[in-house]
């Protein structure tokens, strides 16, 4: 496979796991987070400092930056998650500016605005697929759980949940935690692979297209989040010659999402051996008149 | 010592007292009702009892301890369960994953067990999924286990309802309004469940019902409520002959 | 001294531009029960209509600012059909609504950017910049004039909310739009009336902030201080909106002013945050319960 083709395959699984993250908080728990790109920020700038300046390898920086946005995800929940649906968005939203101005004005942390260049370029397509498929099956599986279950009731009824006696608030942390983990994990890799990192990156052009992501593949559906990333991903790369409209294509896309077909592309289908077999039975009936 | 007991709760929304001076109290393995018209503050009390809204004054006791002011997922899991006026199913998921959903207190294995599954993960889940298929059996809703809950008819879903808050296996469970939006038929059959569930499982039950004729043959105590305060206790047979009852339900149809 | 008293008119002179832009965005959060995130690309567009008046149809300021308030207007009149409206005849859950307004938001600053261009704009000087001067103090004239007029386009919101037949409809539809439209409350002309008063007084925020600093696409993310302003004085509260904003727009300058420009943004944010942790219904707002 040419260089090209591994670049995307690589840019796709680093958005997957950060789509990952925001499947599961955002699509299974009902939390709006339109802030992701700073806590992928917040993995990469720690990932970054620790492997440039201190000469931590690899594997533990990433590690750090996961944990280092981890726990910025409990200090944020702590006040917001209590905060109604939207105005929770609105809060994850001010989050990630004000990451992004935190950045530009520590100079001598972060580099400023001009960011941090000739990082060692770890991420290759072994590492970054293996960090993508074990994402998928971590997630998956714990969306299948009852803990998953529990995010789920916490989205479709919060209230039913409560009767039940699921504790919304700590589920609702787990989930944030889960995502701001994916997304530190993704933004370490990222600033692995392009080899510098600035605040624009991380801005809210990136938050957009991760949660644009999720709702056109289907809010409720990991196999939707995996086919909008590895679509989403690929296509404006392979069509850069309108680059400059993509965005506003993605806006226009996600307002008719809503208006014709609001649960996006696969619902809350999901690739099973159960479902696929499920689709062939029917068209077989079908054929057999 | 009773399983519940109310002691002069009050709860004001601003200027407008929902609920006055509430005290009641049950004992263990009774049938219950709380009837009144519409607006009295029968589901507020519900709301209190089950932490949803916090007393203005008066207290909660349930079990022997003091629940008043807790949090909703907290008094649910000291015991008690409900189902609501509108019902509150989980639409997204099928009958038996609602049901499955309220068992997750019968498993124990932690959240990294929910990433990394473990042999202990897919004993209880296993077990968690026998025992939500036998409260679908006991409601006759096993054969549409996979249907979405959200297509069920009205009657189907009312009764996935009530299963869903048995899979607590909770000790009181309250029921709002169990029969609103059903026909005479409909009624009775649901009537002839409670008394079966409340014989079966060893539950007490509080139901809130607007029509008194529905709870006349089941509960063995009613309380009457009018603008958030008693106004009559005692015997269905005692209740609805006295004058400030009829007078309660009467009264405003005369206007 | 007179630096004190500048930075203080100058914070009062932005919250006034915040508390209109937060009256329009509560305002449609009333009646239809969601944050309309399209409302900062209103905000925007209000702005460029204005520039463009002035620099390409060359129309004198008391031109260009109502015809920049009437296109916003009809542009979140529009918005609404196109966006909203479909789902909110479908029933949906709220979420859909709000999901919608971002992508109407992506849409409308990328279009701007991609037609319009990325560029900064800047107003042309519309008032003298001298400023007034009071015995030994001097006060930014353009601070004033931006106050007055945001000052007045409130309170005239305000009355139209409380003082008129169509403020009645207003109000009786915010607390039940279908018990609204039994008696006799046409919910589509309430609503349309909604958009096009917080579409224009969008756009006359725009403006006044094009004035006193300049125009592009992102500006939309103002929005963002009216929400802050709207936490901090309380939701769903009007007066504590107005209020909410006030104290941003001085705070805010203070911290810019006596720390660092940078710090202006994250003194806002962390401020919100305190009040969310400290008093979460804001300052003049009351925590609704949720009903069962």
């Amino acid at each position: 496979m040419s260089d090209y083709y591994v670049g995307i395959l690589i840019l796709v699984c680093i958005n997957l796991l950060s789509v990952l993250g925001l499947s599961l908080m955002t699509g299974f728990t009902g939390l709006f987070n339109f802030g992701q790109a700073g806590f992928m920020a917040v993995g990469a700038y720690t990932a970054t400092i620790l492997t440039t300046r201190y000469s931590v390898p690899f594997a533990p920086a990433l590690v750090a930056g996961m944990i280092t946005s981890l726990l910025t995800s409990f200090v944020i929940g702590y006040p917001t998650l209590r905060l109604k649906g939207d105005y929770f968005a609105i809060a994850t939203l001010g989050f990630a500016e004000a990451v992004r101005l935190l950045v530009e004005n520590l100079e001598k942390i972060t580099g400023g605005s001009r960011g941090i260049p000739r990082i060692p370029t770890h991420t290759n397509l072994p590492v970054s697929l293996a960090a993508a498929v074990i994402a998928l099956l971590l997630v998956a599986n714990y969306v299948r759980s009852r803990h998953g279950r529990n995010c789920v009731a916490i989205r479709e009824d919060e209230l039913a949940a409560e009767s039940i006696g699921v504790n919304s608030f700590r589920y609702k942390q787990i989930s944030f935690a889960i995502n701001a983990a994916l997304a530190g994990l993704s933004g370490g890799l990222l600033a692995h692979y392009i080899g510098f990192i600035q605040p624009s990156m991380f801005g809210m052009i990136k938050s957009t297209e991760l949660i644009v992501m999720v709702i056109f593949g289907g809010m409720h559906s990991i196999t939707g989040a995996v086919f909008a990333a590895l679509v989403l991903t690929s296509l404006p790369e392979l069509l850069r010659a309108a680059q400059a409209w993509r965005l506003v294509a993605y806006g226009a896309v996600v307002v008719l999402i809503m208006v014709a077909r609001p649960e996006g592309l696969m619902g809350s289908w999901e690739l099973t051996p159960a479902n696929v077999r499920a689709l062939f039975t029917r068209s077989r009936a079908v054929e057999s008149g | 010592m009773p399983l519940l007991e109310i002691q002069h709760l009050i709860k004001n929304f601003g200027g407008v007292r929902a609920v006055d001076c509430f005290s009641h109290q049950l004992e263990q393995g009774g049938l219950y009702a709380i009837i009144g018209p519409n607006g009295a503050g029968k589901t507020t009390i519900f709301n209190l009892i089950t932490g949803i809204y916090e007393p203005t004054e008066g207290q909660i006791f349930f079990n022997g301890g003091e629940i008043t002011g807790m949090i909703t997922h907290e008094i649910a899991g000291k015991g008690i369960a409900r189902t609501f006026q509108n019902i509150r199913l989980f639409s997204d998921f099928s009958v038996l994953d609602n049901v499955r959903t309220a068992c997750h207190h019968y498993a124990s294995y932690s959240v990294w067990e929910g990433l990394f599954p473990t042999p202990r993960r897919r004993r209880e889940e296993k077990a968690l999924t026998d025992r939500a298929y036998r409260l679908l059996e006991l409601v006759n809703l096993a054969d549409r286990a996979h249907e979405m809950s959200k297509n069920l008819p009205y009657g189907h879903q009312r009764r996935l309802e009530i299963a869903r808050a048995l899979a607590q296996e909770p000790r009181l469970l309250l029921l709002d309004e169990p029969a609103a939006g059903m026909n005479p038929d409909e009624t009775v059959q649901l009537m002839d469940f409670i008394e079966q569930i409340h014989e079966t499982f060893d539950l007490t039950i509080l139901l809130i019902e607007h029509h008194m004729e529905v709870v006349m043959g089941l509960a063995d105590d009613i309380v009457v409520i009018d603008f958030g305060r008693v106004i009559a206790r005692g015997t269905p047979e005692e209740v609805q002959s006295k004058p400030v009852v009829i007078k309660a339900y009467l009264g405003t149809e005369e206007e | 001294m007179s630096t004190v008293l500048q930075q203080v008119i100058n914070g009062i002179s932005i919250g006034s531009v915040y508390a209109l832009i937060a009256v329009g965005y509560s305002l449609v959060y009333s009646i239809l029960k969601f944050s309309n995130f399209a409302h900062g690309g209103v905000l925007m567009l209000g702005s460029y209509f204005g520039f463009f008046a002035l620099t390409l149809l060359g129309v004198p300021f008391w031109v260009a600012l109502p015809l920049a308030m009437v296109g916003a207007g009809l542009l979140a009149i529009i918005n609404e059909r196109l966006a909203y409206r479909p789902i909110r005849l479908r029933n949906a859950p709220l979420l859909y609504l709000m999901i919608s307004s971002l992508g109407a938001s992506i849409f409308l600053e990328n279009f701007t950017i991609v037609t319009i261009g990325p560029t900064f704009r800047t107003y042309p000087d519309v008032f003298p910049i001298a400023p007034f001067i009071l015995g030994n103090l001097s006060v930014g004239r353009l601070d004033v004039i931006i106050f007055v007029i945001a000052a007045i386009s409130v309170a005239l919101l305000t009355w139209i909310i409380y003082g008129t037949q169509m403020g009645n409809a207003i109000r009786a539809t915010s607390y039940n739009m279908r018990v609204a439209s039994l008696m006799g409350i046409n919910p589509d002309v309430v609503v349309a009336f909604v958009f096009f008063l917080a579409g224009a007084s969008a756009g006359l925020g725009g403006v006044l902030f094009g004035i006193k600093y300049t125009v592009w696409p992102q500006m939309g993310i103002l929005t963002l201080k009216a929400f802050i302003a709207a936490v901090v004085g309380g939701l769903g509260s009007l007066p504590g909106a107005v209020l909410g904003a006030l104290i941003l727009g001085v705070t805010e300058t203070f911290a810019a002013a006596f720390v660092s420009s940078a710090f202006r943004d994250l003194f806002s944010y962390a401020l919100m945050i305190i009040i969310i942790l400290v008093r979460p219904a804001g300052l003049l707002g009351t925590l609704a319960e949720e009903k069962a």
